[in-house]
Parts: structure tokens; C-alpha cells; sequence
């Protein structure tokens, strides 16, 4: 029996008559991709299949593309979901094992149903963005507001990428004479190392945030895309939560990655980033111009309004002069004409007044006088009664001697010249005894 | 004479305030309002706040030149 042993390709093409049975030919199956490499127009890769809670690989298998159908399997993949075979991605593919004498058990590709694969991100990426909205983070960086003209970029890209350079010559070389600053914080644009690079260098910009208006991450040109390496939940909370605004630009023309939900703005290329800060700075100048036109022409207007109100009044003046004296004049005479109205009504009644006041002093003063006339009269009339010529015409008469009263006998003596004074004359006699 | 106003130095602005304040400043002297004794003062004003807005914005010719030396290395 010893003697009887089997050579290894013996053996080989044994166990390859086994595997290659129609049950493992063109069957469809689902895995995910891991070190994916072309080699003389062939592709390599592992398909793996791993636990979904905890990630460990539950099966593993090499696979490749041949080089006859790889191109056109590559392009139609790449064509409908954006995507490059990369690892981390999710393939539906078709297969048939095979049994090389050589290399071992491979299972070779002939077909990728890419619905498959777009089905997983898309299903991979909803749950992110679930994730970030849950824990408020997904709007932060859409929601900052641009406190002044993007002008100072920090990139994030990878150093001596030519998108980066294309990047930097345009702002710098931009027509409107836009000034910016742009410097490289450099980090891997590919592949699984991508998020980690791109967080530390976003994590050295926060530190001098200061310095910067907005963070621009951009895939060099040329580079293999594999987007899937940006499908990343820590690089895109760290891009939700980024201080200043994200300008992000590793998109494909038709698809994004999770990057453009989270960042402040989304754009597909380098080329594209660049044209829309230079589009911000040229419609922040057009402002200005329009502010400085506008302001010229009010000015000019308000000016030229005012001398036309100086002009218009100035003509105004003569004529609104004599109006004014006119109607003042009117104004005059018709104060004028109150006045005498009221003059006239006011000085009649005083005047009939003072006439009055005039009758009744004349007539008062009459009366005064009468009754004094009267009195005096009353007063003759007494005076005369008791007047000695009332006595005397009563038939009494006064007696004197050398012109002494006479009011006894004893007063007379002989001889004496006595005077009689009778009411109507006087006698003289002389006594003779 | 009217009350002159007082204006914030430009360079304590930023950008976005300069712009807000001319915009306001505009609407102000378009508005029947304006006192046009202060008018101005207020295109004094504006024309600084413009004249500093597009030096932010635009480079110089030196420094244009240093620029583009830059990217000569």
C-alpha cells in the first residue's frame, strides 16, 4: 500500500474533480471584500464572510476576477454604485470553485450583481445617519453659519496629491484677485486608513481654529476611489461636530458618501470646492460694488432732491411774500372793522350812561338848591320875626342917649337929647324935665 | 447741527458686521429719515467701511507677487 501513494497532483486533481461539481459552479453568494489587489490585469481578493455582532470571520475564501472579464465587470460595478472592489464592501457575486494544482482551491468570479452592494451602503449609511441624528450631532456642522468669508482653508488631503496643488494654484490664481490662505494638514485619502488620518488632522486644525474660516477635505486626483473608506461613523461625527464649516469634495459624480450629509457644504471635486469659494468671494465683491453704487446714487439723489426743494422755494418766496402781505393787510382791515363794531357797540351805552349820569346831577343840583333856598327863606322869615324892626313896626320903640341904649328912667337926666328909633325913622327930643 | 453718530472702528469689525452695517447705512439714506446733515458722515462712513471690505477680500499687488512667488518653489 505504501508503494502505492498518490502523487500531490494526483491528489490535487482528485480533490479538483471533487470541488468541481456542478453545486459549485456559477452559484451566487454573498461576502464581504478584503485585500483586493490587481496583478497583471487579474484581481485578487478574499471573500469573508463575518459575524455581524462581533465581527469575527466566520468563513473565508480567495477569489479573483480573470483579466478577460475584469474590466468590464470593474466598470459596470463602478458605474452603478460609485464604488471600487475595495475592502469593507459588500459583493454579491457569482462564482465557480476551482482547484489549481498549484495555487490551491480558488473561487473565480464571473459576474457582481452591484444592487446588492449599493443596497448594503445605503442600508449601512441610513443607519449612521439614524445614529447621528439620534445623538444630534448629524445638523451641527450644516448649521454653523459662515461668520465671515471663507479666505483662510485649512486642506485636509494628501500631501503631493494633485488635486490638492490644482486646488491651491486655482485660489490662488483666481481672477477677481480673491486673496486666500490655504495650507495642507496631510492625511490618507484611501483605504482603511483613511478615517483615522483624516481625524487626527482635522484634530490638529480645531487646535488652532483661530486661524482658520472653514476646513476643505479633498481626495488627491488620480488616487483609486474607494469611498467606502469614507463611510466611516467616528469620521463623521468628528466632521458633524467640527468648530468651523466643512467643505467636503472626495464625492463621485453621481454618488456621495456619508461626508456630504454631515458637512457644511458637499461638493464633488477639488476643482469644484475651489470654483465655490471663489464664486462666494466674487458675489461678497458684487455686494459691495452693488452697496457702493447704490449709495452713490442715493446720495446723488438726495443731493439733487435738495437743491431742487431750495430751487422750488426760492422761487416761491415773491410771490408767497406778497400773498402773505396781501392777506395780512385783509386782515388788518378786517381787525379794523371788529374793532369799530365793537367800539361802537361798547362806547354807546357808556356815552347814554355818562348823559344819564349828566341829567340826573342837573337835576340833583337844582333840587339842592331849592331846598337850600327854602331853608334860607324859612331862616329870613324867623330872622324877621325876631327882628328888632319887627318889633318896632309892631309899635315898640328903641330909646338912646349919645347912642347908649336907654332901658331905664334913671338913665335920663335933664336936658338929655333922647333918640327914637320908630320902624320908619328916628325923632330927637329933648327932655325938659 | 445735528447730533455727528458714533461708529465702531472698522477694524474691531468683522467682515459680516462691516457689510451689515453699510447695508443698514443704505437703507438708512434711502429712508425719508435721513437727516442730510448727516448724510455726509454717513458716506464717509460707508466709503471706509467699503474701502476696508475689499482690502479683506482682494490682495494687493505685492502681495499678489509673493503669492505666486510661493507657488513658483
Amino acid at each position: 500500500m505504501a508503494n502505492e501513494a498518490l502523487t500531490l497532483l494526483e491528489l490535487n486533481k482528485r480533490i479538483s474533480s471533487l470541488i468541481m461539481v456542478s453545486s459549485t459552479q456559477n452559484v451566487w453568494v454573498t461576502a464581504e471584500l478584503s485585500d483586493v489587489v490587481v496583478r497583471g490585469g487579474h484581481c485578487y481578493m478574499e471573500l469573508l464572510q463575518k459575524d455581524p455582532e462581533k465581527g469575527t470571520t466566520l468563513a473565508k475564501a480567495r477569489a479573483m476576477i480573470w483579466a478577460n472579464l475584469y474590466p468590464r465587470i470593474e466598470s459596470q460595478f463602478y458605474a452603478a454604485t460609485g464604488q471600487r472592489f475595495a475592502t469593507g464592501i459588500k459583493v454579491m457575486v457569482q462564482v465557480s470553485a476551482t482547484m489549481h494544482p498549484v495555487y490551491g482551491i480558488s473561487l473565480v468570479v464571473s459576474a457582481v450583481n452591484p444592487e446588492y452592494t449599493m443596497g448594503d451602503l445605503l442600508r449601512r449609511r441610513r443607519e449612521m445617519l439614524e445614529r447621528l441624528k439620534h445623538e444630534g450631532i448629524l445638523e451641527m456642522n450644516r448649521s454653523l453659519e459662515w461668520t465671515t468669508l471663507p479666505q483662510r482653508i485649512a486642506v485636509v488631503s494628501a500631501p503631493g496629491a494633485a488635486g490638492y496643488g490644482d486646488f491651491r494654484d486655482q485660489l490662488y490664481k483666481n481672477q477677481a484677485r480673491l486673496k486666500f490662505k490655504v495650507e495642507l494638514f496631510p492625511a490618507v485619502m484611501q483605504g482603511e486608513r483613511a478615517p483615522e488620518t483624516i481625524i487626527a488632522a482635522l484634530e490638529q486644525i480645531a487646535m488652532q481654529s483661530d486661524a482658520w474660516d472653514c476646513v476643505v477635505i479633498i481626495r488627491g486626483g488620480g488616487a483609486t476611489s474607494d469611498l467606502v473608506a469614507f463611510e466611516n461613523y467616528d469620521l463623521a461625527t468628528h466632521v458633524a461636530q467640527f468648530p468651523l464649516p466643512v467643505i467636503v469634495g472626495i464625492g463621485h459624480d453621481r454618488d456621495v458618501t456619508i461626508l456630504d450629509y454631515v458637512a457644511k457644504k458637499s461638493v464633488k471635486t477639488p476643482t469644484a470646492a475651489a470654483e465655490w469659494l471663489i464664486a462666494c468671494g466674487v458675489k461678497a465683491l458684487e455686494r459691495l460694488r452693488r452697496i457702493g453704487a447704490e449709495m452713490l446714487q442715493t446720495v446723488a439723489d438726495r443731493l439733487a432732491g435738495c437743491k431742487e426743494q431750495l430751487s422750488y422755494i426760492e422761487g416761491l418766496i415773491p410771490s408767497v411774500a406778497g400773498a402773505v402781505i396781501q392777506s395780512n393787510k385783509a386782515k388788518v382791515q378786517s381787525q379794523l372793522l371788529v374793532l369799530a363794531s365793537v367800539g361802537s357797540r361798547r362806547i354807546s351805552p357808556e356815552l347814554a350812561r355818562l348823559n344819564h349820569v349828566k341829567d340826573v346831577m342837573v337835576s340833583a343840583t337844582k333840587m339842592a338848591i331849592e331846598r337850600k333856598n327854602i331853608r334860607l327863606n324859612t331862616i329870613a322869615e324867623l330872622l324877621d320875626a325876631i327882628s328888632p324892626h319887627a318889633t318896632l313896626r309892631r309899635g315898640y320903640s328903641i330909646t338912646r342917649i349919645n347912642g347908649q341904649v336907654v332901658t331905664s328912667v334913671s338913665q335920663i337926666s335933664h336936658g338929655a337929647v333922647l333918640e327914637t328909633t320908630l320902624a320908619d325913622g328916628m325923632i330927637k327930643s329933648t327932655t325938659n324935665n | 447741527m445735528a447730533n455727528q453718530p458714533v461708529f465702531t472702528p472698522v477694524k474691531e469689525m468683522t467682515y459680516t458686521q462691516a457689510v451689515a452695517e453699510l447695508e443698514s447705512i443704505l437703507r438708512m439714506m434711502q429712508s425719508e429719515d435721513c437727516d442730510i446733515d448727516q448724510l455726509a458722515a454717513y458716506t464717509r462712513r460707508a466709503t471706509e467701511l467699503l474701502k476696508d471690505c475689499r482690502s479683506r477680500l482682494t490682495a494687493t499687488d505685492e502681495e499678489l507677487r509673493s503669492i505666486l512667488a510661493d507657488l513658483e518653489k
